[in-house]
């Protein structure tokens, strides 16, 4: 049995869940919880042993079916293509969705009735993004894409009682919506350049391509990343987003919707490397985004605000290892290009490890004190060991210290856009900012981690040990996750040293193999490799001085002068928020209003005008059927004159 | 005599001579029924088997009669259309007098159709269309007591009569013209009389009056509404799905066989026809309060789409025109017989009666929806892929300087846009408005086998819309056959 031959069944089988918890979970004792845990977890099942399938044979499989046929030039099809790349994504995704649910049946119990609509979602979720894995094309991804963009709305606003959960789902949808107009324009534009949207096809038609259009087309379709994957400038809906479930966090951040983006970029690569500029901008915007989200996460007030500033920041890392990679490509560095991109990946997979988790800790953590601010916690390591130390696992990990996996996919991502830094000035500063951006990342997880676990129990904390709230850690149900995902955000850099290592499998067109000892030589060789792991140490102690021993007071720090500015600066999001709703409000608003009058007075107009005709016209017919047959038969010889004489004239006219 | 070509009609025929005999033995309403039921889906048989044997068109006396693919679709439609409305009949008339005589009646007016459909001779058409009005007439009238159903069923024998006389004087001017009542003949000599073209015209007013009348044409529409309003409505539904089909059967022959060489005489005419008769039709239905009148006004319509087909005339055109008339078929007399059903459970025939439906009868509700939609021309269902056909059809494949044609198909659209207005309105006063205040808000209990009828017409609409091909394929061939 060739296992391939059902990858069509690793969406459908979260699919399913979805119609039968939609239409049943509501008279199942648990919501449908049970029914989704399987669709989700058959799903991940067979997306593992896919992947087991591709990645250990190198296969391509494909499959085709054509959708809308409208002539033999212009054909949409549905079809699966799973590479590589598509393998590792079914492996980050259905095992975090997977542990996900697990943790779920744990963390929303106490939701009754609502859960039902909960997992409906989640399923739907799940389903769609393994559903944009195995596309085979960019206009089906494009349709997984917009459902997943659906589903984020809906579980964003899951608690749609909240002001704040509305708006900010509303935000989600409307900001990423941005990138997908962009999306879309690149589809156009690919479509009528090269009539296919075939990912293999597009590939294989590049070099006959006209290379401006290609880079056009590429522009757009990372300007759809941008909006998903929430690169600057578009990058503000994420923390918003916290505002849905923890599990739902962790599922957009980890798994899923933020990944949809870099996978996208993923899959556009070669459209990329076409273009030194686009490559180049790609790479920035990468930059960028890892910079100034860092800066942003430094003094986050709560919880999971630190956690969404650090995955906007991390995924900026990912953009930039494949920024990098397509700008080695274009200058012919293709063995450099392809371990840059495998690099970029690489830090896709580990991030969602260590994020997966870190969300589903802070899950725990909240679910223990009923509090998002980081203020009102510590000393809870006292009661929450499993979480503490899992945690913290997971901080090493994204902070970059060895050897946790977070260290060798980050130090490689900074290697490569150091090597692009040879051919252009740009990847030198993007590279400092990548090395500033580490040192951040250590400070501002491990601030975070003391101010939860370490020091004197603040009123959170209290008020949940004292008042007779739990004393115990969360269910098992919850641990369980926590502890599997930390197990992964410690080990799944190894994955360099199995079989022939990461990127001798996950990679564009150039395999790179290395033996284990080639590869630590390698890795600590290079002065580069020490410049990171100092940042992350500098930064780690940073924060013990200032959390944990308080020998440095942050509170003096920014209580004046521009510190103060700054702090303020940073907590107001760099007036992003702000700048999104003037755009909004003027440029939007402003047309929208104009259009509304112009569709109330001329439109409508015109339409009213119509209908209130035609009502009057009825009337008179109607007034004709008054039931008297001599009325009736004084229009049957009107009718028989009328015929006549028509006939008549018609044929004598002729 | 080979009476094959026959059997269909035949079989009908003896269970409805039969009826009223049986009726002396065991006098129970629904035996009845079933009688009437097995004699129909005998019949199906006896034509399902023509169309399993494949074996052609079987001529019956020289060309009286044929049994082709034409003629066998249309009895297919009209056996159809019978089978539903007496299913549904069996518990709409339960307790009034002359059950039998009701259903026998019903066959005969079936037998009627049939034979308009197999019909290659004037003089065997018009029989037939007299067995049928003759039937219909008493049918109109069932109730006798009900002064509303016996107005409407003096207007309808004045009518009838006076549509009866014109086809008469038309058929006897042509066939003074040429000395046959043969379709074909008469199409091979029509050309030919260049010197008695006026004499010509005049028999051809004569019959489009004539069978004006039959399919409701504007101005000739007038009973329509007043008779479809006072019959019983399973009747109702049986003139506008059937008798007024059988109307189109005997224009397609007359126009496309024996008129076809002097087509752009008359394509003009049949082409405005088409296009006030749909636009007065629309208009009236606008403002009705009664559904029946809505119906009707609807049907009226509908019968403007249809005229394109004879205006246009090409083989495609008459496939969309068959196409839509067995939707239509299914479409309108589902509609009525909901209106029947819901008769039977006290929900008046108001258009604000049908208020908060949806909370009382889910089935009904959705069923009246995708019905009326189906009639609005809405994807995906039968009404869209007929309507598709139709409306393409005078765009594509029309002969040169007939370009005027187009116009045919904007009317049309704009037409159906207009229709959507009074269609929708039914499906938000179900599913949007709340219940009138003291109306009962029990959940209704629907009888049985008119539910099945509801539910038979439901499934065609959307299995035709969802599966087009197979029964457009249905229709090219009868077109087909009718142009061999």
């Amino acid at each position: 049995m060739d296992i391939l031959e059902f990858a069509w069944l690793i969406p459908v089988l979260p699919l399913l869940a979805f119609v039968i918890v939609g239409f049943l979970g509501s008279k199942m004792k648990d919501k449908g919880g049970i029914v989704a845990l399987a669709g989700v977890g058959g799903g991940m099942v067979l997306a593992l042993w896919t992947a087991f399938e591709l990645l250990t044979t190198g296969r391509i499989y494909r499959a085709n079916q054509d959708w809308v046929v409208l002539s033999s030039e212009y054909t949409l099809e549905m079809g699966i293509y799973l590479d590589n790349v598509a393998a590792m994504m079914l492996i980050v995704v259905s095992l975090i969705s997977f542990l996900v649910v697990v943790y779920s049946l744990g963390y929303m119990h106490d939701q009754g009735p609502r859960r039902h609509r909960y997992f409906t979602e989640i399923c739907l979720f799940v389903g769609v993004m393994l559903g944009l894995v195995l596309a085979n094309n960019f206009f089906q991804m494009f349709v997984f894409w917009e459902l997943v963009g659906l589903c984020s709305y809906l579980l964003i606003g899951f608690w749609y009682e909240r002001p704040a959960a509305a708006r900010a789902a509303k935000k989600a949808f409307l900001v990423t919506r941005v990138g997908d107009v962009m999306f879309m324009v690149g589809l156009f534009i690919l479509f009528t350049e090269l009539r296919t949207f075939n990912y293999e096809s597009v590939w294989g038609m590049l070099d006959s391509a006209d290379p401006t259009m290609m880079a056009f087309a590429a522009f757009f379709l990372f300007g759809g990343a941008i909006g998903k994957s929430a690169q600057f400038p578009l990058h503000d809906w994420l923390p918003d987003a916290m505002e849905g479930p923890t599990t739902v966090s962790a599922l957009i951040h980890a798994a899923t919707m933020v990944n949809a983006g870099v996978y996208l970029v993923a899959r556009s690569f070669p459209i990329i490397a076409t273009s030194a500029e686009v490559s180049l901008f790609v790479g920035a915007i990468g930059g960028i985004t890892a910079f100034v989200a860092a800066t942003m996460a430094l003094c986050a007030p709560k919880i999971k605000g630190v956690l969404a500033y650090s995955t906007v920041s991390q995924l900026g890392y990912m953009i930039l290892g494949l920024g990098a990679g397509a700008f080695l490509w274009h200058h012919g560095h293709h063995v450099a290009a392809s371990v840059a991109f495998g690099a970029g990946l690489f830090h896709l997979m580990n991030h969602a490890f260590f994020k997966g988790q870190l969300f589903l800790g802070a899950g725990a953590v909240i679910h223990f004190v009923h509090t998002e601010e980081l203020a009102k916690m510590g000393g809870l390591g006292k009661y929450m060991k499993v979480s503490m130390i899992t945690m913290l696992i997971s901080c090493l990990s994204i902070a970059g210290i060895p050897p946790l996996s977070g260290f060798w996919s980050k130090d490689e991502v900074l290697a490569m856009t150091f090597e692009a830094g040879d051919a252009g000035l740009t990847f030198m500063v993007l590279w400092i900012l990548g090395v500033l951006t580490a040192f951040m990342t250590a400070f501002y997880m491990f601030r975070m981690w003391f101010m939860v676990f370490k020091g004197q129990p603040n009123e959170g904390t209290k008020h949940a040990t004292e008042h007779g709230g739990h004393k115990h850690e969360a269910p098992v149900s919850m641990l369980l996750p926590l502890v599997v995902l930390a197990a992964l955000a410690f080990g799944s850099g190894f994955s360099l040293f199995i079989g022939d290592g990461f990127f001798g499998a996950i990679y564009y067109d150039h395999a790179h193999v290395l033996s284990i000892g080639e590869r630590l030589t390698e890795v600590f060789t290079s002065p580069l490799t020490y410049i990171s792991i100092v940042a992350a140490v500098s930064g780690i102690m940073l924060a013990y001085f200032s959390f944990n021993k308080t020998k440095v007071s942050a509170e003096k720090v920014v209580s004046k002068g521009f510190p103060k500015a700054m702090h303020q600066l940073l907590l107001d999001r760099y007036k992003f928020p702000v700048a999104y709703d003037k755009i909004g409000y003027v440029g939007v608003y402003g047309t929208s209003l104009l259009l509304d009058k112009f569709d109330r007075y001329v439109i409508d107009g015109i339409v009213n005008g119509i209908s209130a005709f035609l009502i009057k016209s009825g009337g008179v017919v109607r007034k004709l059927q008054n039931g008297f047959v001599q009325s009736y038969a004084t229009l049957l010889l009107i009718g028989v004159s009328f015929i006549m004489i028509l006939l008549y004239v018609v044929g004598v006219l002729r | 005599m080979d009476y094959t070509a026959l059997y269909p009609e035949i079989i009908v025929a003896l269970f409805a001579l039969a009826l009223p005999a049986v009726n002396l033995l065991l006098k129970d309403n629904r035996f009845l029924a079933a009688v009437s039921l097995a004699g129909l889906g005998l019949s199906m048989l006896s034509v399902l088997m023509y169309f399993l044997d494949d074996m052609g068109p079987i001529a019956f006396d020289n060309g009286l009669m044929v049994l082709d693919d034409f003629s066998a679709l249309f009895m297919m439609v009209f056996l159809s259309v019978a089978f539903l409305v007496i299913l549904a009949s069996s518990r709409s008339i339960e307790g009034e007098k002359h059950v039998a005589e009701y259903y026998s009646l019903v066959l005969l007016a079936t037998v009627g159709m049939m034979l308009v459909a197999s019909a290659t001779d004037l003089f065997v058409l018009y029989v037939g269309i007299e067995i049928t009005s003759l039937s219909s007439y008493a049918l109109v009238a069932f109730r006798k007591k009900d002064i509303r159903g016996t107005e409407a069923a003096t207007k309808y024998f004045i009518f009838g009569g006076i549509s009866s006389a014109f086809t008469l004087f038309g058929i006897s001017l042509i066939y003074g013209l040429t000395g046959t009542t043969s379709f074909e003949e008469i199409g091979a000599l029509v050309g030919t009389l260049e010197e008695y073209k006026e004499m010509l015209w005049m028999a051809l007013v004569m019959v489009i009056v004539g069978f004006g009348f039959k399919v409701a044409m504007v101005p000739f529409h007038s009973w329509a509404p007043d008779v479809y309003d006072g019959a019983p409505t399973t009747i109702t539904a049986m003139l506008a799905a059937g008798s007024k089909k059988m109307g189109f059967v005997a224009m397609f022959k007359f126009f496309l066989i024996a008129m076809l060489a002097i087509k752009a005489d008359w394509e003009i005419v049949v082409a405005m026809l088409a296009i006030i008769t749909m636009t007065v039709g629309n208009l009236a239905a606008l403002n009705q309060t009664s559904i029946k009148r809505m119906l009707a006004y609807s049907s009226i319509a509908q019968a403007g789409y249809i005229l394109i087909a004879v205006a246009v005339g090409t083989e495609f055109a008459l496939t969309g025109g068959i196409f839509h008339i067995m939707t239509h078929a299914f479409m309108k007399g589902g509609a009525f017989i909901v209106v029947a059903t819901l008769a039977t459970v006290a929900i008046g025939e108001r258009i604000a009666d049908y208020k908060g439906l949806a909370k009382r009868s889910n089935f009904m509700a959705f069923s009246m929806t995708v019905l009326l939609f189906s009639l609005a021309g809405i994807p995906p269902l039968a009404g869209f892929a007929s309507k598709v056909v139709l409306f393409s059809s005078p765009i594509m494949g029309t002969v040169q300087g007939a370009e005027w044609m187009v116009w045919l198909s904007v009317a049309g659209i704009i037409n159906s846009a207009i229709s959507l207005y009074y269609y929708a309105r039914v499906v938000k006063y179900m599913y949007v408005d709340e219940l009138e205040e003291g109306a009962p808000s029990e959940k209704l209990k629907l009888p049985k086998a008119m539910a099945a009828a509801v539910a038979i017409c439901v499934v065609a609409v959307i299995g035709i819309g969802v599966f087009p091909e197979y029964f457009i394929q249905f229709c090219q061939d009868a077109a087909q056959a009718l142009f061999a």
